[in-house]
């Protein structure tokens, strides 16, 4: 499979490592460490480009499918 | 319905001949109601549950609501392993509890459930694993489990289909042996507690997708499903690796998230592994093997590495936990592949399950139990019962309430950090 990095262009999904999932959960900074409330059709990510240029990007994908969806360069804050 | 199962009947059944043993294990059940507690998920948490409500609590009206049909969740996909071999005392004494019951689950179920005291080996591929693996092996003795270190020798003596000696990437330097534990046959785990529960009047109900809690004047009422509303004062939650699928739809945030691992099944072989192995790849993961009675390899890897619900799994993963295995066991190079899978994993922040009622609801959560949870389902079953039953959690589960995550009583087996994949 092929993810579009911004930096690089296409590359091997291989080369991309899953760092965490951006919590969609306000509250206490306990809360936002620990608890998720992903959609699974829209799950918000932040992956890093480790095997090319090591950026982190923000990649959403349907986790149902595993189908990505999108990525951004921009690492953007969890809606309140 | 139910006849006892014995060598007496098995006589009986071949002088009869072919259909007249044929009968269905448990009813076909429709959804009727109200109930007394309505059990989500009919895997082995689950079904283990409602026996031990029926049994041991004597609720009358139980019901467990499976979306697809008994053993065709993560129950029919694990690797079969039951072992008690954890670091923490609190993670030591539930898993013992399960593992002791293992032992007399056959009688108690009248069902043939296999349990192979095979032993479980973990093995060293450094002096730093060597390490590892001592301090949790005192931890194992300290808390009066059963553990043996084994150096290289002993290790080559204990498996001789494994050679030692051969020349590997990351080469094996002894192990840590827990003797007592070993395999259990999945499958018949599912259709035994099934069995047994239908036999004390438990509603087993197949194909009934629950789609969300239904609530009246503020209280729990049941649940609606896609057969429509199923009344009950008690909804108990026990879908395992759908748990985040299931609390997104129900708008719960909870500590975990869905990851998977590849598995598989070789063709069979004749008896070359009488243990279960556990080799480190690092890179790769890791890679689990025992042999099943019908002779194939069963083996299983670690976590593919980020979320996903899609039961299936990258091929590249598929070929790392392959390539691990034919290192660990070069005579498996040829062998072919007949089954894989990938089970998905409710992977929680801290490696441990949650088990826990929700809030002042009439609400109970069984799940985040990771890639563990199968060696758990008679002490999950038992706790998960009692706790439905008396609102309160016995003490051997008090450790795996919600709460710890917020007041910093996690369970880290690993120390590996809030990263569920890392677990």
């Amino acid at each position: 499979m092929l993810i579009r990095c911004p930096f690089c262009g296409e590359r091997e999904a291989a080369e991309f490592r899953f760092r965490i999932t951006r919590p969609e959960v306000a509250g206490t900074a306990a809360e936002r460490l620990y608890l998720r409330r992903a959609d699974p059709q829209r799950s918000i990510e932040h992956w890093q480009h480790a095997e090319g240029c090591r950026m982190w990007l923000e990649v959403t994908r349907d986790l149902t499918s595993g189908a990505v969806l999108a990525v951004s360069a921009e690492l953007t804050r969890a809606a309140g | 319905m139910t006849r006892r199962f014995s060598a007496l009947q098995l006589l009986l059944d071949a002088a009869r001949g072919g259909s007249a043993s044929l009968e269905a294990l448990w009813p076909r059940r429709s959804p009727s109601g109200p109930y007394d507690v309505i059990i989500v998920g009919g895997g082995g948490h689950g079904l283990a549950t409602a026996y031990y409500l029926a049994r041991e609590f004597k609720l009358r009206r139980i019901a467990v609501l499976e979306r697809t049909l008994v053993g065709y969740g993560n129950v029919g996909r694990n690797t079969t392993i039951v072992r008690s071999n954890y670091l923490l005392p609190q993670n030591q004494r539930f898993y013992e509890d399960s593992l002791k019951r293992w032992g007399t689950l056959a009688r108690e179920l009248n069902f043939n459930i296999m349990y192979s005291r095979r032993g479980v080996l973990d093995l060293a591929v450094s002096d730093e694993d060597l390490v590892a693996l001592r301090r949790r092996g005192n931890a194992m003795r300290l808390s009066g489990i059963d553990a043996q270190l084994l150096d290289r020798a002993a290790v080559a003596r204990f498996v001789p289909q494994l050679d030692v000696d051969a020349p590997r990437q990351f080469p094996i330097v002894g192990g840590l042996l827990q003797r007592r534990g070993g395999t259990v046959r999945h499958d018949a785990v599912a259709w035994g507690y099934a069995r047994a529960a239908a036999a004390l009047g438990v509603d087993v109900i197949e194909r009934c997708e629950v789609l969300g809690l239904a609530r009246r004047a503020g209280r729990i009422a049941g649940v609606e499903s896609d057969r429509g509303f199923i009344a009950g004062e008690r909804v108990a939650l026990a879908v395992a690796g759908r748990t985040a699928s299931l609390a997104a739809r129900l708008g719960l945030a909870l500590p975990l998230e869905t990851h998977l691992l590849q598995a598989g099944v070789t063709e069979p072989v004749k008896p070359m592994l009488d243990t279960v192995l556990i080799y480190m790849f690092p890179g790769a993961g890791e890679v689990y093997v025992s042999q099943s009675d019908r002779g194939g390899l069963v083996f299983g890897g670690m976590l593919d590495g980020h979320p996903s619900m899609t039961q299936s799994g990258a091929v590249s993963r598929v070929r790392d936990v392959s390539r691990a295995l034919t290192a660990l066991l070069p005579q498996t190079a040829d062998l072919a592949l007949l089954r894989h899978w990938a089970g998905m994993n409710d992977m929680t922040m801290d490696g441990s399950p949650i088990i826990d009622k929700l809030g002042s609801e009439e609400l109970f959560l069984n799940g985040g139990w990771c890639y563990g949870g199968f060696k758990a389902i008679p002490a999950s079953g038992r706790a998960f019962a009692e706790l439905i039953a008396r609102g309160e959690a016995p003490e051997l589960i008090r450790p795996f309430r919600l709460s710890r995550f917020l007041t910093g009583h996690v369970l880290d087996e690993k120390g590996a950090g809030p990263f569920p994949a890392r677990q």
